[in-house]
This record gives structure tokens, sequence and C-alpha cells, in this order.
């Protein structure tokens, strides 16, 4: 249902979930969860802590019987075709051990090898994986003096081994510098370009913003749908700064703006705006400007998948 | 079943033990014990005059190789798959090709390998051993073909145990637990099922009849019998028991060689004599005393080697017992390990 071809003509290996519940014991950690992520595109997997993302990548990974529901990655069920879903998977967890006294060389060549490929094969592959993560100049220390960025590009590099169609990638920026997190965004288009399916879950939500196609919203173990969020947004908060950042700034947007004095508030040294729509967020700017007053920013104060994310969990709380 | 990937997992898991610095302290640790064991027996044994000497060390190296694996075995291998668990990373190998059964059968390879290690250690000194002389190539055949199943049973168990249990040192102290039942809960089931079986004998005894003088008649006059009964222990209801004891395997399924004057040459055949004599049932009738007799009576005491080879051998019953432990173990594990999973022990995550 997925076999889309992509342009390469490669078939183009998506990812369906639908119905997905899990337990344990009396822990409901997916409670219902549906979500496609397409071939050739990044998808974005948004939730708190404990929302169930962990839980729901190792059911995708093929690692954890669902309770009920149905997944596809392709064609394939990773659940009745544990083996032939593997092939396909590049799966990067949380938590992330490394064998301590392998070098990062040497455990590159071991998951080559458990993905059966030949020893050169193997080798050749590792070098070329440890070049794209940035790792070569650590190829042969032991894994154990890795600092928590190396070993998750190792981790990364673990799961891209055997060249898989499909990327999960659970929370892979944490740990990293930003050069690092630049990089990684920068991997995450590739793999998309190449016609890959990326499936990845992160904290820094302005991060993934910049990366993603699509987002998959995860409340308390259910996937929400993000539209009637957005559709039932009330007001966004906007940020403005004004030259020089004088002390009467706050009087003069509220004057400019024929606002009463209190529905401008200060944050630092900006001041923040409520605005409904994208339009009245045309219409204030104009009017600042119109008005001489200096504006050297104004932007939304945080990010859309942000906004839609405390969207819905101030919907989830009310 | 892929060869090659079972292969790299062993190769895997023995690297990390091989770069562990704890380790090299453990073998030589090892080997000094068996110095200090080999310099000791050579010299206990050395009344042997030579010949005998050589067996007697061989065999005290092979128990003391077994005695060491039953120890740190359980170390070794308690902890094979929720140790992996616990430092994430059995699941990183669980989403490759590799199956549950190659990564659980690699588990046992790889700590089999790693008992073995304390066998190859003691290669010198079972050398040593065989150049004093009266070693028997059978004995050393069939004494290292138990040695090393005996090594597998234990690792099989631990690492069986490693798959079913959640907590590692949970898993180390249970493997310990099963090992100890075995090796020390066998001669204690022994000892007090054997007391809790009793039986009665009647001893009979009999005397002249004496005058107040202290004389007898002449001839002398015999007395009536008179009985006492008491109540003996019934280890010949018992002794199988005995029989999954490891040592008791190791020497009972070695062939026993005697002197010339029937005793066992090595501690095989020593330890192997011990246990089997617990096969002959006690004499339910026993004369302690008869004035009356002509001659004293002949003691029917029988040399160990006729004892020996009048009793059963009871090895394979317990080697085979053994054996279907660990396997059961070892498949429980790995079913216990097996992905897409839809249990899991309780508290654990699977990443």
């Amino acid at each position: 249902m997925d076999a889309a071809t992509d342009p390469t003509g490669a078939v183009a290996t998506g990812i369906v979930a639908t119905g997905l519940r899990r337990s344990f014991g009396r822990v409901e950690a997916v409670r219902d969860v549906s979500l496609r992520a397409r071939a050739g595109a990044v998808t974005g997997l948004v939730g708190p802590n404990g929302s169930g993302k962990t839980t729901l990548f190792l059911m995708l990974a093929s690692l954890l019987t669902p309770d009920a529901g149905t997944i596809r990655i392709g064609d394939v069920d990773p659940i009745e075709q544990p083996h032939a879903a593997r092939a396909l998977l590049g799966w990067m967890p949380d938590s992330l051990g490394t064998w301590g006294a392998l070098s990062a060389r040497e455990t590159l060549i071991v998951t080559g090898r458990l993905h059966d490929l030949p020893k050169d094969a193997a080798r050749a592959r590792a070098d070329e994986l440890l070049e794209l993560v940035e790792l070569t100049s650590l190829a042969t220390a032991p894994a154990r003096v890795l600092s928590r960025g190396q070993k998750q590009r190792l981790g990364l590099a673990r799961a891209l081994v055997h060249d898989p169609r499909v990327l999960l990638l659970d929370e892979p920026a944490s740990g990293l510098d930003p050069a690092a997190r630049v990089e990684l965004r920068h991997l995450l288009r590739r793999f998309a370009a190449e016609g890959r399916t990326v499936l990845v879950s992160s904290h820094v939500l302005a991060e993934l913003e910049e990366v993603i196609d699509d987002a998959v919203f995860l409340l308390e173990g259910s996937s929400v749908e993000a539209g009637a969020a957005i559709a039932g947004r009330r007001t966004r908060d906007w940020r403005i700064r004004v030259l020089g950042q004088p002390t009467d700034a706050a009087a003069s947007v509220a004057a400019a703006l024929e606002w009463s004095a209190d529905a401008v508030r200060i944050d630092r040294s900006d001041l923040l705006i409520a605005l409904a729509t994208d339009d009245d967020a045309a219409g204030a700017l104009r009017r600042l400007v119109e008005r001489g007053i200096a504006v050297t920013e104004f932007a939304p104060a945080v990010g859309d998948l942000e906004q839609t994310f405390l969207d819905l969990r101030g919907g989830e709380s009310a | 079943m892929s060869g090659s990937r079972l292969w790299t997992l062993v190769r895997l898991d023995l690297t990390q033990r091989v770069r562990s610095v704890a380790w090299y302290v453990m073998l030589g640790v090892f080997a000094a014990i068996l110095v200090v064991v080999t310099a000791l027996s050579l010299l206990s044994f050395s009344y042997a005059g030579g010949a005998g000497a050589g067996a007697g060390v061989y065999s005290v190296v092979v128990f003391v190789v077994l005695l060491l694996a039953v120890l740190v075995s359980p170390t070794l291998s308690g902890n094979a798959i929720n140790g992996d668990r616990d430092a994430a990373n059995l699941a990183p190998v669980q989403v490759t090709l590799a199956t549950t059964a190659e990564i659980v059968l690699a588990k046992f390879v790889a700590a089999w390998l790693t008992g073995l290690s304390f066998a190859v250690i003691a290669v010198p000194f079972m050398l040593v051993a065989a150049v004093s002389g009266g070693v028997d190539p059978l004995v050393v055949f069939v004494s290292l073909v138990v040695l090393i199943v005996e090594i597998a049973i234990i690792a099989a168990i631990g690492v069986g145990l490693s798959g079913i249990l959640a907590r590692p040192l949970f898993s180390v102290a249970v493997t310990y637990l099963v090992v100890a039942a075995l090796v020390i809960g066998t001669p204690i089931a022994f000892t007090l099922g054997g007391a809790a079986v009793r039986t009665e004998v009647t001893q009979s005894y009999r005397s002249y009849v004496y005058d107040e003088s202290g004389m007898t008649a002449n001839p002398p006059e015999c007395g009536p019998w008179e009985t006492t009964t008491y109540e003996v222990p019934r280890f010949d209801t018992v002794w199988w028991i005995l029989s999954a004891n490891p040592f008791v395997i190791l020497a009972d399924a070695t062939p026993a060689r005697f002197d010339a004057s029937g005793y066992p040459e090595d501690l095989f055949g020593n330890f192997s004599y011990l246990v089997r004599s617990a096969q002959i049932p006690p004499e339910s009738e026993r004369v302690s005393w008869d004035d009356c007799a002509r001659m004293p009576q002949p003691q029917q005491q029988l040399t160990p080697e006729q004892l020996y080879n009048q009793t059963t051998p009871s090895w394979f019953v317990g080697l085979a017992v053994q054996l279907v432990l660990a396997a059961a173990l070892l498949w429980w594990g790995g079913s216990r390990t097996r992905t897409p999973s839809r249990t899991l022990p309780p508290g654990t995550r699977i990443a």
C-alpha cells in the first residue's frame, strides 16, 4: 500500500502504523498511536518525556510486540517477519550501549558482520562511516574513552552500517555539540534526499523544526492530530525588539498599536505581544513601522513546532 | 543459524574479556594456586614411589580445575544476557540479522571457552604429572572430556539464568545457588536422607558361662545368645543423590586404576570408591562376638577394587540430569530473550 516509487526508481519504503497499543503491566506506555512516515522525507516525532516515544520506537524496530495494532515497514510486518524488517531498519536507541573494550572501528565491523557483510566489505563500510560521522581520528581508541557526543555519533554510524532504507533515530542530537548538530541536520536531509524514510525524535523542537517535513505529535501514549490544535489556536506570542532597547519601548508600542499598556509584556529587553493570525502579525508590523518605531526584530516567540506542542499540551490539561 | 554471525558474536564476547586486566589477574592467581597444589601433591603422592605419583598429581590438578571452574564460572556466565541488557548492548545486537538462538548460543560458547581457559592454564601442570609417570592415557582422555562437559554445563546454567532473570546480580547469585546445590547440596541431601531413612540392626553375641570366680567349666559351656538392636542410616537408599555432583561424576566416569593390593592409585579412584561404598546395604543382623565359635570368624573385608567392581556406576545418570537441566535453562533463557518480545522481565527496559 505504501510501495510508491521514488524518482530514482527504487521502491520507496515508508512506515505505516495503525492503532498501536502496548502496556507494561498496568502502565499503558502506548495507548493509541497511528502514524505515517513517508519515504524521502524526515518525519519528526514530538512528545513530552514519558509520552511513549521510546516504546513506539521499540515496536517499530521489531523488538517489542504491540498489544494491538499493525505496523508496516514498506510491505514488511516487523512482528511477523523481524528478520526481513531488520534488513531494512536502522535503529539508533536513546540509551545506547557501547562495547567498552572495542574501538569505534571494531564496533562498526562487528555490526557489519552481524548484518552479513563480508569481512572486507564490513571493514570498508566501517571506514566510510567513521569518515561520515567524523570519528576517523578516534577510530582505534576504545569506545569507553569516547565522550557522550562521540558515542552518539558512533551510535548513528552503527545504525547506518547496512545502508538501511528506514532510519529510526531516538534523540540522535542529545549530547552533540552545535557543530555536530548542524552536521546531523545535513545528514538527515541527505538521507531523505536519497529516498530513505527518516523518523526522528528530539526534545529540541526548534532544531527539529529546521529539519523535518512532517511531524507526529505524541501525548500520553496517543498520537494527536496536529491540524485541530493549530486550527483551535487562539493567539500566538510574537517577539519585538526595538532599536536601542529604550525603556519606554513598551509604552510606545502599545500606543502605536492603540492597545492598552498591559497588553505589551516585557521579556528581558524584548517585548511580547499576542496575535491571533499571521495577518494580524503583518498588520501590527506595518503599523509599528508606519509610526516610526525602529523595529529590529519581529518574529514568533516560539517556533511553530513548539507552539503546536504547547497548544496540544494546553488542550490536554484544559 | 549462521556460522559467521555466531562466531562474530563469540569473538565479540571473548575480545571484551581478553582485553580486561581483571581477567589476567584471575588467570595469574589460578596459575599460582596450581603451582602450590601441584607441589604439595607431588610431595604427598611421593610415597607411591614414582610410578603412581603422576596419576595422583594429575587427578588432583583436574579436580582443582573443576573446583575453580565451579567457583568462577557463575560470575563469567551468570550475567551474560541481562548484563548486556543492562549496559544497553543487547538490543543493538538484536536488531541486526543475528537471531536469538545465535545470540544465546554465542553467549554460551563464549562462557564455555572462557571456563576452558582455566583448563588450558592447567595443561603445564598436567604435563608435570605425566612426566612423573603412571598416568594412564585413558584416564587422561575420559577425565578431560568430563571436565570439558562439566564446564559447559555450568556455563549453560549461568547463561540460561541470565536470560531468565532480569537482574544480573540476582542471576549470578542464583547460578551460584544452583551450582552449590549440585556441589554442596547433594552431599547434604545424601547425608540427611541417609540419616532419615534408618533400619534396625540386630546384633547378637554370646559368651561362655562364667562362675563366680570368673572361671569357665571345662569344656566351657556356651551361654545363650543375647541380642541388642540399634539403628543405622541407610545410605544405600540415597546414594544416587550423589550422582548429580560434578566431582562425583568426574571421579566415577574416569576409569579407576588400582594398585597390586587393590587400592586406588589416584584421587578419582579414591573418591569413586568412597561414593560407591555407600551403595552397600548394612547387614540387618550381625554377630559382634561369639566365644563359642571355633575359629575367629574370617572378616569378609572387600578390597576397594573388589567393591568397585561389584557396585554400579552412576555418573551417566547424574550427567544426564545435569545436561537436561542445563539445556532446559538455556532454552528457557532463550525464549525469554526472543524478539519481538511479548512479555518482559519485570522492571526491565529492553533497550
